[in-house]
């Protein structure tokens, strides 16, 4: 049942010093859903790729909204981020009612991270089954961070988790030089072209599908779901990952794209998705009706 | 390896026929695989430093900070399981808090190497829980002066003039050996430090690290432990890349030789 002898819990070291279950964790991010997130001096942007069980039901919730300065992008287990969302908002508030002023991106982080490792020492626990990117301002400016089951947080000038979030992140290491200086549309924009890049072949972003959350020095956390996600979408233009664009536009006439990728979802009920956007071969520029008009549970 | 197979390495606090506790050495294999970290006790002071690897270049530079104080007059830094670090420092900082609570004076450098070696070492005794897997250097000063300590993951520590771990360790050791760390100022000594790091990584030469260096001085630092200085890390990087290259080109005579 198990793949060696050392996997079985978080407080087995392997011969080569490493902890399976951790590494295990990490993984459970993968089956979520991706996540993007990004700053410039003056604002910090998430955004995500949610999904829905089946057609007629609600998406699951990406982003969460924290404090009025910051808010999290979610990979994995959904409940596992609630709990740990939860504690964010006791942290939060108690730095507001202790000290008066909102908690430093960094405490909070570091907060849920000590959390986190507490689970990957002691017997009868698991390690947190999320990963979060966590997006705020404080004192110092925006602040992008990434948070790991294994406890590790790191700060980032760009960052994307979940399924395919390598190409996400491909493009923001191409192009992370520019957003230091760019407006919040513009910023949204690359995070959009960034979500963009790690959607699955017969995929593109729709109001129904893409959440976007955006804080700025001075602005609150505002979040974006549905119809108010049309606007930014109408900006992007294009709403088809940049490698199945390539694919399809030589070739006028192309054959029914296969989709070898298997998902399952861990956020959201059982089973692979459907979701009620344009099929593989389909038109590619206006969105589904029925796609669009689906409500979200926001 | 005989320890594997043999199914006395699967548990915590399970001794083998001869004596030994598998998880523990298993806990400094993940040490020896982390960024390098050093410690340097000179005459006025205590320097730390660690080699950062550089990730992603995502990353952002000069943020998530790797070493860390514990007191004003006291820091810590570890190679290996960064998270388990973190949960050593903050309860290193309970250790210095609570000492603080009770006698109003600091805690000395070598009583809190003593409480987080018992720490430590509390982590091997039960199957419930598993050994840190870090190695972390303590510095600071003190009413003794500048002092220096390392603790294992087994809970055994011991005093140090100059202190290495992580993956470049040996070289790092070799390094400091050449070193007469008696006679060194803290100025002089964090250059030695750019250049005991940047030899430590000379084996992961193609990944990108960031040097990051805390001191804590008598004098110098009116006994805080702060970051030094941007500027003197710059320096000491330069001198440290012309030092070696320096080296290099000694060698290669000595070859030609």
């Amino acid at each position: 049942m198990f793949r060696n002898s050392y996997d079985n819990d978080s407080v087995t070291f392997s011969p080569q010093g490493r902890i399976f279950q951790v590494e295990y964790a990490l993984e459970a991010i993968k089956q979520g859903s991706a996540a993007v997130g990004l700053v410039s001096k003056t604002h910090a942007v998430l955004v995500a790729l949610k999904r829905n069980a089946e057609e007629l039901g609600s998406y699951q919730k990406k982003i969460i909204g924290i404090d009025s300065h910051f808010g999290i992008a979610l990979a994995g287990l959904a409940p596992d981020a609630r709990v740990l969302s939860n504690f964010m908002r006791q942290q939060a508030m108690s730095s507001r009612l202790l000290y008066n002023r909102p908690i430093a991106i960094k405490r909070v982080v570091d907060s849920i991270a000590e959390k986190a490792q507490v689970n990957t020492q002691h017997y009868g626990r698991r390690p947190y089954g999320v990963g979060l990117l966590v997006a705020g301002v404080d004192k110092a400016g925006p602040h992008l961070w990434e948070f790991q089951p294994s406890g590790m947080v790191l700060e980032y000038k760009g960052a994307a988790i979940g399924a395919r979030s390598q190409s996400a992140r491909t493009y923001l290491e191409r192009n992370f030089e520019e957003f230091e200086n760019v407006d919040k549309d513009e910023l949204i924009k690359h995070g959009l072209q960034a979500l963009r890049d790690s959607l699955a072949q017969d995929k593109e972003l729709t109001s129904a599908n893409t959440s976007i959350a955006v804080v700025g020095v001075g602005e609150d956390f505002v979040l974006y779901d549905g119809d108010s996600v049309q606007v930014w979408l109408d900006k992007l233009g294009e709403t088809r990952s940049s490698r199945r664009r390539a694919e399809e536009e030589p070739a006028t006439t192309e054959a029914t794209t296969t989709e070898t990728t298997t998902e399952t979802t861990t956020e959201g009920a059982a089973g692979s998705s459907t979701e009620g956007q344009t099929g593989p071969g389909g038109p590619a520029g206006p969105l589904d009706p029925a796609g669009e008009n689906m409500d979200t549970t926001e | 390896m005989t320890s594997i197979g043999t199914g006395y390495d699967l548990s915590n606090s399970v001794f083998s026929p001869d004596g030994r506790n598998f998880q523990v050495e298993y806990a400094s294999k993940a040490v020896e695989n982390g960024g390098t970290s050093i410690g340097l006790r000179v005459k006025d002071g205590v320097i730390l430093a660690v080699e950062k690897l550089v990730t992603s270049k995502l990353l952002v530079p000069q943020s998530n900070r790797r070493i860390e104080s514990v007191d004003r007059h006291a820091g810590i830094v570890f190679s290996g399981l960064i998270p388990d670090g973190r949960h050593f420092v903050s309860r290193a900082r309970q250790e210095a808090s609570s000492w603080r609570g009770t006698y109003e004076s600091p805690i000395s450098v070598s009583t809190l190497a003593d409480r987080m070696g018992g720490y430590a070492q509390a982590y091997t005794l039960y199957s419930s829980v598993r050994p840190f897997g870090i190695t972390a250097i303590i510095g600071g000063v003190d009413e003794n002066g500048p002092q220096l300590y390392m603790i294992e993951p087994s809970g055994s520590y011991w005093g140090y003039h100059g202190a290495a771990t992580g993956k470049g360790r040996q070289a790092a050791k070799s390094e400091i050996e050449k070193l007469d760390l008696k006679e060194l100022t803290l100025r002089e000594a964090i250059k030695h430090a750019a250049k005991i790091i940047a030899v430590a990584h000379e084996d992961s030469k193609d990944k990108e690290f960031e040097l990051e260096m805390t001191w804590v001085g008598l004098e110098e630092t009116g006994g805080k432990h702060v970051p030094v200085p941007k500027e003197l890390v710059e320096e000491a990087e330069k001198w440290a890349k012309k030092e070696i290259e320096g080296d290099d080109d000694e060698e290669d005579e000595k070859m030609e030789e």
